[in-house]
């Protein structure tokens, strides 16, 4: 059954509309696959070909591909949600019960996207230990893992300003705890803690920066990072497999036997 | 396909493994079955909305109307508005979506329908649209559900008011009494009456407080009224000396019954004037002789006894008598009733002009209403001065001062915590007890029940309320909420405003010695016991009046509350009289625009039809005493001397414009049958005088 | 297809380049890219990869709408700056910083802390003792013993004097394992304490870190109550 799924598609990728599309035709030879990765703006991100042994799930248990499923999750929830949100007070409480309450589902994507953005904190954190532990941070993918901490900054932000936006206690006194640390700030504490909420206290101006912050900013801020962190494991080799490497540095130059590239 | 999935996953075992080699066994397939399901799952929600509680609801709603006779008309006003209903009110901060599912609300044809969410809501003043549900149901207006909408949730802690508090919602917008709500109205008068606002501020939205109407004796003298051991029973127990008594119990330890008892005395200074020695020569009347001055001079419209059936009766404007003889001083009494304004100048007690004698009889009465039990066991040791520093701390400690004045004490500001938005106090700042309701009503009960049982440290008495007051207590508190101080003004029905209205002059201190405000209100000011005399000027005959303040009759035959006598001197009531004809009048009507008598025999005959026939007047009203039988309104058989005619005129035409909330009735009266009765009224002089006679 | 110094790498071909494209590349001495990648088993990103990823996300996603369907978002009333909620949490991957801050100032708990642990977490890569990443005490075994020892009575004198047990349990109990790593040997007859013995600084940071984290964080969501006092979560 597989097979005649497969074949199917490698139909419709034969079609002209799709080559138009996707300038990569039929075929399920190895160059046609190769240009299915190469030709897609998204997919060239992404090696060609992966070692076989990078498959298997205790390899990396697939936390960075779940990461991404959670931030795709939280953009396709996201965006519907805005269109019942304003970052107003109390308009925005008001808003938050109407999506509970009144709209198709919006309950159902509130859920979602709580749940999601809980998730993918956790997973992000998950990413970082499991890629220590497999010591995949070494040379030359310094830099990627220097991006991956800057993702979970990033990470933690957009899940620190979207926990304002419902306007309720929770949001309320949750951020106002987490801003008061800011004060604590040596010299310019205080100025900094204005800067972040618009204000000495949380209050609308806080909402209408934190609203900016999660949907616009940062949301397009993760998406650079998270397509130079995709890209740059393509540029550094591949996932980071053990055996395969060389221990150290210096071992660098013991010649190779047949190098692709990915 | 070279795909290389064999390495990835098991080979076939056995059946079930290679149903999951043909499900998952390659990562299109797997690709295909976990679409599917995630796809299925998706289609859940959606689902789900489909299946909502308030379609489920509005499902039923159609069927029940659709066997009826106005099947038609329900269904077309029910299709007028489909989906989630919800009346929005942004002045007052109201979405309410109860609707959805209480779709029968305002449908008059179904008052026969008893299951909810369907039944029809009573008639109240108000459309359903005016102010919405919530502000009188309380509970979540916005939720579509009925657990959220119903119940106390992290996102909304108000639930549904309890129907037996509801009254309270009205008070949110009416400060003035409303007839529909005499539990509110009863609980707004029992935070005066049982003194809660001495300790507890309350304030009403437009900055002014609510006052206190209990009326706590000064201390400042207390040892001249009264005896030590008096106190230390008072404070042990004050109902067990008076079960009226407003005196909540603070559960004092005898030893600290005993100090404050002592510092008390110890305290008071005595008062010049305060006391009249029996004359030497008089001997001791008969205790009981005074039962009958007791009577005549109506002490029972504002006190109390219990008789012997444990049945309190009489008034409650001043204190019960049952053991006043334990409490009281003879000489003090003595004092007292001689003259009350000289102890208490603000005292609600008329001062009545006893002659010497009627002093020993009322005294010795009232002295021999004694109970021999209440001070039997009450033995007190001198006071040293450790007990009365130790007293005076713990009169400070438990805001004696807050309700009474004590000599060296400030009253003390703000004691205990301001009440004024009790009504939505958030139920997390509440440490509520072991198995008690989450909820404010029943905290709020329970804390006036028993306030000691949040904690025995508490400083907050225990009062002696019946059942029905705590409801009352509670219903009047949680009207006090951020919604009833926050409304706009334009929604509020404010009460009418508190009058200090002081009448001038020799007239207006007679007044006050009289207190005849205790009883009459004139201008807003004053009781509700006897009629409001702000129009009397104009209602009475100079000649009358001035006899009935020497020696007032009875107007009313039904009632056993009548003016007493105050033994005025000719001149007082002249004083009075002209005060009263002069100051008094209403600007209604000129007084002098019919006169007083000489009507055409004919005019007074139709009168006299009228009154029997057309308007029935002899079903309230007695002119004739052999024939009449009517005993709701005033006798008229002297009404002629005693009334003016265009006074009469004019309350036959509109009573309720001259009296507001008389219980009169307004019968359209044309003006010449107005006229004819007044002349037919005011033909009756003489018989009453005669029946008098007899 | 064959580059000028081809001394320095064999390029292995498929005849058929429609069939199994190779893409080459030539190293040579001035080319700054850094080759450290062996032959391997290789398979085509498109489709195995893909598919995989995606069912991958797909099953997290079935998860994700499950949880969805079946619990509800927290929400609570309206924002009310008067009514202090009594404790006041923020939201739970901080809950471990405002657990230290209960111990310790703000500029600690608050600033200094995170900002060194970000910093210690991008400079990793940089320091080549990470990256060699040899067992702690295989060279040099009875100074860095040494060392240990004072560092670790350092930080449990540094954590009893603020009182902070919450951090001190799980210092304590790593400490233990490298005490046990410290006395294990690549020669060691159990392989756990083989195991032991090769695990980096890195490595113990790390998981020191990792164990604090957990800890804190999970003192400070279900341990915590009014006035941040000890409360047991199913006690409530």
């Amino acid at each position: 059954m597989a097979k005649t799924i497969t074949n199917y598609f490698d139909e419709l990728r034969g079609t002209r509309v799709w080559r138009s599309v996707f300038r990569s035709g039929s075929g399920s030879s190895t160059l046609h696959r190769a240009l299915a990765i190469q030709q897609n703006v998204f997919l060239h991100l992404f090696s060609t070909k992966v070692r076989t042994r990078m498959l298997s799930f205790s390899a990396t248990w697939y936390l960075g591909t779940l990461t991404l499923g959670t931030f795709l999750i939280l953009v396709s929830t996201g965006i519907p949600l805005m269109f019942y949100y304003h970052p107003s007070v109390p308009q925005a409480y008001a808003d938050t019960k109407d999506l509970q309450f009144v709209v198709s589902s919006g309950l159902f994507l509130r859920n979602l996207h709580r749940w999601s953005a809980h998730a993918m904190v956790f997973l992000v954190f998950a990413h970082m230990f499991k890629v220590f532990y497999r010591g995949a941070y070494r040379p030359p993918r310094e830099f990627n893992w220097v991006i991956g901490v800057v993702l979970l900054l990033i990470t933690l932000l957009l899940s620190y300003t979207g926990y304002l936006l419902p306007w309720d206690q929770l949001a309320f006194w949750a951020i106002t705890v987490g801003s008061n640390i800011a004060s604590a700030v040596p010299v310019m504490g205080n100025k900094v803690h204005f800067l972040m909420l618009g204000g000495n206290v949380v209050n609308a101006n806080a909402l209408l920066r934190f609203y900016v912050l999660h949907c616009m900013i940062l949301p397009l801020v993760a998406i650079l990072f998270v397509a130079i962190h995709f890209w740059r494991i393509r540029k550094d080799g591949g996932l980071y497999a053990h055996q395969s490497e060389p221990r150290t540095v210096a071992a660098r130059s013991v010649p190779a036997k047949g190098v692709p590239v990915p | 396909m070279p795909l290389s999935s064999e390495s990835s996953f098991e080979p076939k075992k056995n059946s079930l493994s290679a149903l999951w080699q043909t499900l998952f066994g390659h990562p299109v397939r797997a690709f295909g079955v976990v679409s599917l399901l995630l796809l299925i799952l998706l289609a859940i929600a959606p689902a789900k909305n489909h299946f909502s509680e308030w379609r489920h609801y509005q499902k039923q709603y159609l069927a029940l109307i659709r066997g009826r006779g106005d099947a038609v008309t329900l269904e077309r006003r029910f299709h007028d508005h489909d989906g989630i209903q919800q009346i929005w009110l942004p002045q007052l901060g109201v979405v309410d979506r109860c609707t959805s599912c209480h779709s029968g609300l305002k449908e008059a044809s179904l008052s026969d329908v008893s299951t909810q969410p369907f039944r029809r809501h009573p008639a109240i003043p108000h459309t359903l649209d005016q102010f919405g549900c919530v502000m009188c149901h309380r509970g979540q207006g916005p939720a579509t559900t009925v657990e959220e909408a119903h119940s106390s949730t992290l996102a909304w802690e108000q639930p549904i008011l309890p129907a037996r508090y509801v009254q309270s919602s009205c008070g949110q917008c009416h400060r003035a009494p409303l007839t529909g709500t005499p539990q509110l109205n009863s609980g707004r008068n029992l935070l005066g009456r049982y003194g809660c606002v001495h300790c507890h501020t309350i304030k009403l939205p437009d900055g002014s407080a609510i006052k206190p109407t209990d009326d706590p004796p000064s201390l400042e003298h207390v040892a001249d009224k009264t005896t030590r051991e008096w106190v230390y029973a008072w404070l042990k127990d004050p109902q067990a000396y008076a079960v009226t008594a407003t005196m909540p119990n603070f559960k004092l330890s005898d030893p600290d019954a005993r100090d404050i008892s002592a510092f008390l005395i110890a305290d008071s200074t005595p008062l010049a004037g305060d006391t009249a020695p029996t004359p030497k020569n008089e001997k001791a009347p008969d205790p009981t002789a005074g039962a009958s001055l007791y009577g005549e001079s109506f002490c029972a419209s504002c006190h109390a006894v219990q008789n012997a059936a444990g049945n309190v009766v009489g008034g409650d404007v001043g204190p019960e008598l049952t053991r006043v003889g334990n409490k009281v001083k003879p000489e003090w009494l003595r004092a007292w009733l001689h003259n009350p304004r000289v102890y208490d100048s603000g005292t609600a007690m008329p001062h009545y002009r006893l002659s010497d004698p009627q002093l020993s009889l009322l005294t010795a009465f009232l002295g021999n209403k004694t109970d021999t039990d209440l001070l039997a066991n009450v033995h007190l040791d001198a006071a040293t001065p450790e007990q009365i520093a130790h007293g005076k701390l713990l009169v400070t400690e438990y805001g004696c001062a807050s309700c009474h004045e004590i000599n060296g004490i400030k009253k003390p500001d703000n004691f205990a915590p301001e009440l004024t938005r009790i009504g939505s106090k958030a139920l997390t700042q509440i440490i509520f007890l072991p198995g008690m309701t989450h909820a404010l009503p029943d905290y709020i009960a329970a804390k006036i029940r028993q306030p000691r049982s949040f904690g025995s440290a508490l400083k907050m008495p225990q009062f002696s309320l019946a059942p029905g007051q705590i409801d009352a207590l509670t219903t009047a508190l949680l009207s006090l909420t951020d919604r009833a101080q926050d409304l706009p003004r334009a929604l509020t029905v404010a009460a009418k405003p508190a009058s200090n209205y002081q009448p001038a002059g020799r007239a207006g201190q007679l007044m006050s010695d009289l207190a005849c405000f205790s009883c009459h209100a004139i201008n807003g000011r004053g009781g509700d016991m006897a009629p409001d005399l702000t129009w009397e000027g104009s209602s009475v005959q100079r000649p009358w009046l001035q006899a009935f303040l020497k020696n007032p009759g009875t107007l009313r035959p039904a009632l056993i509350r009548r003016m007493p006598r105050f033994n005025l001197s000719d001149e007082d009531a002249k004083e009075l009289t002209d005060y009263i004809m002069t100051v008094y009048q209403t600007p209604e009507f000129d007084r002098d625009s019919m006169p007083a008598g000489g009507y055409p025999a004919a005019q007074v005959e139709r009168g006299k039809q009228l009154f029997y026939s057309k308007y029935a007047c002899q079903g309230c009203h007695i002119v004739d005493t052999k024939v009449d039988k009517g005993y709701i309104g005033p006798t008229l058989t002297q009404v002629g001397s005693r009334l003016n005619a265009a006074w009469i005129y004019h309350w036959l035409k509109e009573p309720q414009n001259l009296r507001p909330g008389t219980i009169e009735p307004n019968r359209n009266m044309p003006d010449e049958d107005a006229r004819a009765l007044t002349a037919f009224l005011m033909a009756q002089r003489g018989s009453g005088k005669q029946e008098a006679k007899k | 297809m064959s580059g000028p110094t081809p001394k320095d790498f064999i390029a292995g071909m498929d005849s058929n380049a429609r069939k199994s494209p190779t893409r080459v590349v030539f190293v040579t001495r001035r080319t700054s890219a850094q080759v450290k990648v062996t032959a391997e088993d290789q398979v085509q990103t498109y489709p195995e990869l893909l598919f995989r990823a995606v069912v991958a996300i797909e099953v997290l996603a079935i998860a994700l709408v499950s949880m969805a369907l079946l619990f509800n978002a927290p929400l609570e009333g309206i924002a009310d700056p008067s009514h202090t909620p009594n404790p006041a949490k923020a939201p739970w991957y901080f809950l471990g910083l405002q657990e230290m801050l209960h111990y310790f100032p703000p500029v600690v708990a608050g600033v200094l802390v995170p900002g060194l642990v970000v910093m210690a977490l991008i400079v990793i890569p940089y320091f080549n003792i990470n990256v060699e990443a040899e067992g702690l005490f295989l060279k040099d075994r009875e100074r860095r013993v040494l060392i240990f020892y004072v560092v670790t009575a350092a930080l449990c004198l540094f954590l009893l004097l603020f009182d902070v047990y919450v951090a001190l349990v799980p210092a304590l109990i790593v400490a233990g394992f490298m005490a046990l790593a410290a006395q294990s040997s690549p020669q060691s007859a159990s392989a756990f304490r083989r195991g032991l013995a090769a695990k980096p600084l890195s490595f113990w940071i790390m998981t020191w870190f990792l164990f604090e984290l957990t800890v804190l964080t999970a003192v400070g969501t279900f341990f915590r109550g009014p006035g941040w006092s000890w409360v047991l979560p199913w006690r409530s």
